[in-house]
């Protein structure tokens, strides 16, 4: 719109866009800066990264420390239970977000707002507070140190129910339900053939929300897990950082083993997760 | 209505058995002295919640977690909103700067704490370096009483920046263009048509932004968790947040009840305050009408 | 091990040891057993899985290892031991293991260990340690004392021909050690205290200066209760060590690199700390040409160092608790014993091993495995509620140690004074208080 005013302003403009390029451009690089310091680091050797000044780029690329880092802890078997727990509690939240969503959108029964409202305000509660009462629980069904026990917790999102029920109240017409009723319709088939296909973007948005929540687990399976054979990816960072001196190259190599995934699956998807994860906010 | 119940009975059950039975075993447990070892378990009333008003270390937690979480989420808003404004307009980096934004969103917590405490290391870190390059002194980030709380506001803002950016653009891009276009006409300036139209149309995501920004903010741990390890550390009174408070009572020092009260306190607050966000959005979109 | 000159104690201890295995040997029969252990010191790692290879190898029973670090192995202990998901056997500090003890998760040794313990092959102290109200309970594992390192290039280079035998000379001598660059900013650290971070390390480290200096965290009233120990001369005059050190003579800052890693690259002079680090300078930093001397004494006092025993214990509600203890004991003999130091580096708690062949390797574990004569040990007090006690004090400590205004030193009194009566409240909140 600027384009169509007189070229006085338009010439004002222009340097008002460029210098906000320029800033723009530089908070750019504070946003990527961790993550290119944490793999140039990566790649460094011990020598390289205790100097001063700081290199950025490694003079001598090397693998060793990702292969010390290998060797140190099996990182392989981690990244694959992080995979496994990801996965699984992904696929679950966003079938559970579908189901509860829906029904706490489009249906009337006693005790909505009571069971709606709870599950809002459990959200709150750091999960630090009560994993032991909840410990004590899985104890009772022998699930301590089992993949099911790491997962159970994050089978449901309070979160992703709260997005699915803004989604479906303001974006599936209820009129469309009706009609499949006329058409003799039972209510799982609605929620199967109407409201799910209609949803493919909030439910997208859901499940990266649990994907980036069950990917960075670790104070819950530092407690239950107690086979090394089931840490996660996290966990296995945590453990290895908590030895008496760190090494940060090794400790690098690890955190980039541990973001890797997630920046490949960001940057393949960028736009839609980006667009899928805008959506959530738009009906608060 | 019968399908109401059985299509939410594995939910609820669920719901049921990861958060109401644990949460509410919490709440009773903090009525009581425990030590999570000891078959003892003596009943104490109220004496947890009375000991939590004269701790120091409570206190100061509340307080540090109260200035991180309120200027995190008045920097981040603050600095999203306009980034976004800017972003909305059509332009070949659009897509790139908002890629580049949303990145941290998606990155696991322990490994960019991680990164960010080696980005902070007064002697080896490249903010260090970088201030050296512009001429300015290094800067204790982390060992700092005075300044590892705020290199913990920075972390927090970078981490959040990118969605709240994204909400906001989306709900710019959701304004329908004729209101714009009939401020224009009316010889409405760029500025004035963002305060006049633009804002008070945002300000539900503002909402939205801002509680949840808060809630998260209220349970920061992770980074306090690993920012405070070791002796090239932060000094834990410094950025001692409430989380992090309670997970020192319950696993340290095995205060189980100790910390469960805390943990109640914890949720009341967040509670409180949402709901204060609630009526003051609600009052001032009343307003208007 | 033949070769080793054996002492009367010693020749006592072998023959329990020998009769032990024996007893031992009869009861572990089955081969399809898995014993689970956990430990909190990742450094001890290849040693449990070489001993654990080894017991296989001899028994049958499979020996599965889990570590994690210290502040994580106990949470998942306090959690797990309690409700019967823990391992079978456990290394941890004796403030959880007398947790454990008073709630009957661990139970009061066989024969065969309170033998064994009370025998010749451990010494008297540490066996005290181990006992409560008359029974024995686990097995001293690491004999863990710190000593002073000393980067001898560093002292050649300052003109100092030795490390200081007092903490007086200690402070003049780091003034010389302390190098700063032309900015004014500190590259190089005369000693190197504990200044940041969180949690219990830095009041023990604090108590490595305190207790020298005649001052103590808490006093027992010899009838089971305490009270606090640094309200006094010890106390202020240790805390002004350490703000004389930051602020007064500038040898350490908060700022620069501290612990382990600093003594390896040379970033720091001094550093008072365990016998792992040997394990470290090894790895990292072969070269480095160092010694290592008693903590020094405050004035003419005597030489005094904290002694801490990690132990082993048996979980009570273990399924295979015989194997448990037998496996305890085969990893407790002699030749077990230098092993681990061999490849962790900690000091093993066993008195009666050789060390003739580790000190001719490398030197520098002389201190810690036959500290010199007169130094005297100050054990830690067994209790729960300690590391509370320590925690609590380290929250205060980092600010006080550059906060200019204790230099003042009616407001440093006032500080210790109150630091001092949490101490006792924390004491009489759990029923430990008594003068």
């Amino acid at each position: 719109m600027a384009r169509q005013r007189s070229p006085a302003l338009f010439s004002m403009a222009r340097i008002g866009i460029i210098a906000c390029h320029a800033v723009l451009m530089a908070g750019a690089l504070v946003m990527v800066m961790p993550m290119l310091w944490m793999f140039v680091t990566a790649f460094k050797s011990a020598a390289e990264i205790a100097i001063w000044p700081p290199v950025f780029f490694p003079q001598a690329w090397t693998s060793a420390n990702f292969s010390g880092a290998f060797e140190t802890a099996p990182f392989g078997r981690f990244f694959l239970n992080s995979a496994i727990i990801a996965l699984v509690s992904t696929a679950s939240v966003m079938l559970t977000s579908l189901v509860a969503g829906s029904v706490f959108a489009k249906y009337r029964f006693p005790g909505r707002g009571l069971l709606f409202g709870l599950v809002l305000a459990t959200a709150i509660v750091p999960f630090e507070a009560y994993m032991i009462p909840l410990y004590i629980q899985l104890v009772g069904i022998d699930w301590i140190n089992t993949y099911q026990g790491i997962i159970l917790p994050y089978l449901f999102m309070a979160f992703g129910i709260f997005l699915m029920r803004q989604h479906v109240s303001s974006s599936i017409p209820t009129e469309l339900m009706e009609a499949g009723r006329v058409d003799g319709a039972g209510e799982w088939w609605i929620l199967a053939r109407v409201i799910a296909p209609l949803s493919g973007n909030a439910l997208a948005a859901v499940g990266i929300f649990a994907f980036i929540q069950g990917w960075g687990i670790f104070i819950w399976p530092l407690l239950i897990a107690n086979d090394q054979l089931l840490f996660n990816m996290e966990l296995g960072l945590t453990a290895f950082q908590f030895a008496f001196s760190a090494d940060i190259g090794k400790l690098m190599a690890g955190s980039v083993v541990s973001v890797v995934p997630m920046l490949i699956v960001f940057l393949l998807l960028r736009r839609r997760i980006i667009e899928n994860m805008a959506l959530t906010g738009i009906k608060g | 209505m019968l399908f109401c119940y059985v299509a939410l009975l594995p939910v609820v059950a669920l719901f049921f058995y990861v958060r109401i039975i644990p949460i509410g075993f919490s709440f009773l447990l903090s009525f009581y002295k425990w030590n999570l070892i000891s078959p003892r378990r003596p009943f104490v009333g109220f004496d947890n919640y009375l000991g939590l008003l004269e701790d120091e270390n409570f206190l100061l937690a509340l307080q540090n977690t109260t200035i991180y979480s309120f200027s995190t989420v008045a920097l981040s808003t603050a600095i999203a909103l306009p980034l976004a404004v800017f972003l909305s307009r059509k332009s070949r980096l659009s897509a790139f700067y908002q890629t580049i934004y949303f990145l941290p969103v998606i990155t696991p917590m322990v490994p960019v704490s991680i990164a960010w405490k080696w980005i902070y290391d007064y002697n080896y870190g490249i903010l260090n370096y970088g201030l050296s390059l512009v001429g300015l002194p290094s800067v204790a980030w982390l060992t700092d009483p005075a300044i590892a709380l705020w290199a913990l506001v920075i972390m927090g803002v970078w981490k959040v920046l990118g969605y709240n950016m994204v909400l906001f653009l989306v709900g710019i891009r959701n304004i329908p263009a004729e209101y714009l276009e009939a401020a224009s006409i009316d010889g409405a300036s760029d500025w004035q048509r963002f305060w006049r139209i633009s804002f008070p149309l945002l300000r539900p995501i503002l909402l939205y932004v801002v509680v949840t920004s808060t809630i998260n903010a209220f349970n920061v741990f992770t980074q306090v968790y690993v920012m405070t390890l070791g002796s090239q550390s932060a000094p834990g009174q410094a950025v001692r947040m409430l989380v992090f408070d309670i997970y020192t009572n319950g696993f340290q020092f095995f205060r189980m009840g100790y910390a469960s009260a805390e943990a109640v306190i914890l949720t009341l607050i967040v509670l409180g305050l949402t709901v204060i966000q609630f009526t003051l959005a609600r009052d001032k979109e009343a307003k208007p009408r | 091990m033949t070769q080793t000159r054996i002492g009367r104690r010693s020749a006592m201890g072998l023959a329990a040891g020998a009769g032990l295995a024996m007893a031992a040997g009869r009861k572990a029969k089955a081969a399809d057993i898995t014993l689970n252990i956990w430990t909190g010191y990742p450094e001890l790692v290849p040693w449990y899985k070489a001993m654990g290879a080894e017991y296989t190898k001899a028994k049958g029973t499979q020996i599965n290892i889990l570590s994690t670090s210290l502040r994580e192995h106990e949470q998942k202990l306090a959690a797990a031991v309690p409700t019967g998901t823990g391992p079978d056997v456990f290394d941890v500090g004796q403030i959880l293991g007398i947790t454990f003890i008073e709630a009957g998760l661990v139970k009061p040794n066989p024969a065969a260990i309170d033998g064994l313990l009370k025998s010749a092959a451990y010494r008297k102290s540490s066996a005290e340690q181990f006992t409560t109200d008359g029974k024995t309970y686990g097995l001293p594992m690491l004999f863990s004392t710190p000593a002073m390192f000393w980067n001898k290039a560093h002292f050649k280079e300052a003109g100092l021909d030795g490390p200081p035998k007092t903490f007086q000379d200690k402070m003049a001598y780091a003034k010389k050690l302390t190098k700063f660059d032309a900015s004014g900013k500190m590259t190089r650290s005369g000693m190197s205290l504990r200044l940041s971070g969180q949690g219990s390390g830095i009041a023990e480290k604090f108590r490595f200066i305190l207790e020298p200096a005649g001052g103590t965290l808490i006093i027992p009233n010899g009838k089971g209760k305490f009270r606090q120990g640094y309200d006094n001369d010890a106390g202020r005059n240790a805390l002004k060590y350490y703000i004389d050190a930051v602020q007064v003579d500038k040898v350490d800052d908060p700022k620069v690199q501290h612990d382990a890693a600093a003594f390896v690259a040379g970033n720091t002079s001094m550093l008072m700390r365990e016998a792992w680090v040997i394990g470290e300078i090894k790895e990292k930093a072969a070269n480095l040409d160092y010694g290592v001397a008693p903590i020094p004494a405050w004035g003419s006092g005597p030489h005094k160092t904290l002694l801490q025993h990690n132990g082993l214990w048996v979980n009570a509600k273990s399924k295979n608790i015989d194997a448990a203890y037998d496996f305890m004991l085969f990893i407790s003999s002699k030749e077990a014993s230098v092993k681990l130091t061999q490849l962790s580096g900690w000091v093993a708690a066993r008195s009666d091993v050789d060390w003739s062949p580790l000190l001719k390797d490398i030197p520098q574990y002389k201190e810690f495995v036959s500290p010199t004569d007169g130094v005297q040990f100050y054990p830690e007090p067994v209790m729960a509620a300690w590391n509370e006690i320590e925690s609590r004090l380290a929250d205060r400590l980092p600010n006080a140690y550059i906060d200019t205004s204790l230099q003042d030193p009616a407001k440093l009194a006032a500080f210790i004074k109150a630091a001092a009566a949490q101490t006792d409240q924390i004491l009489k909140q759990n029923d430990l208080y008594g003068t």
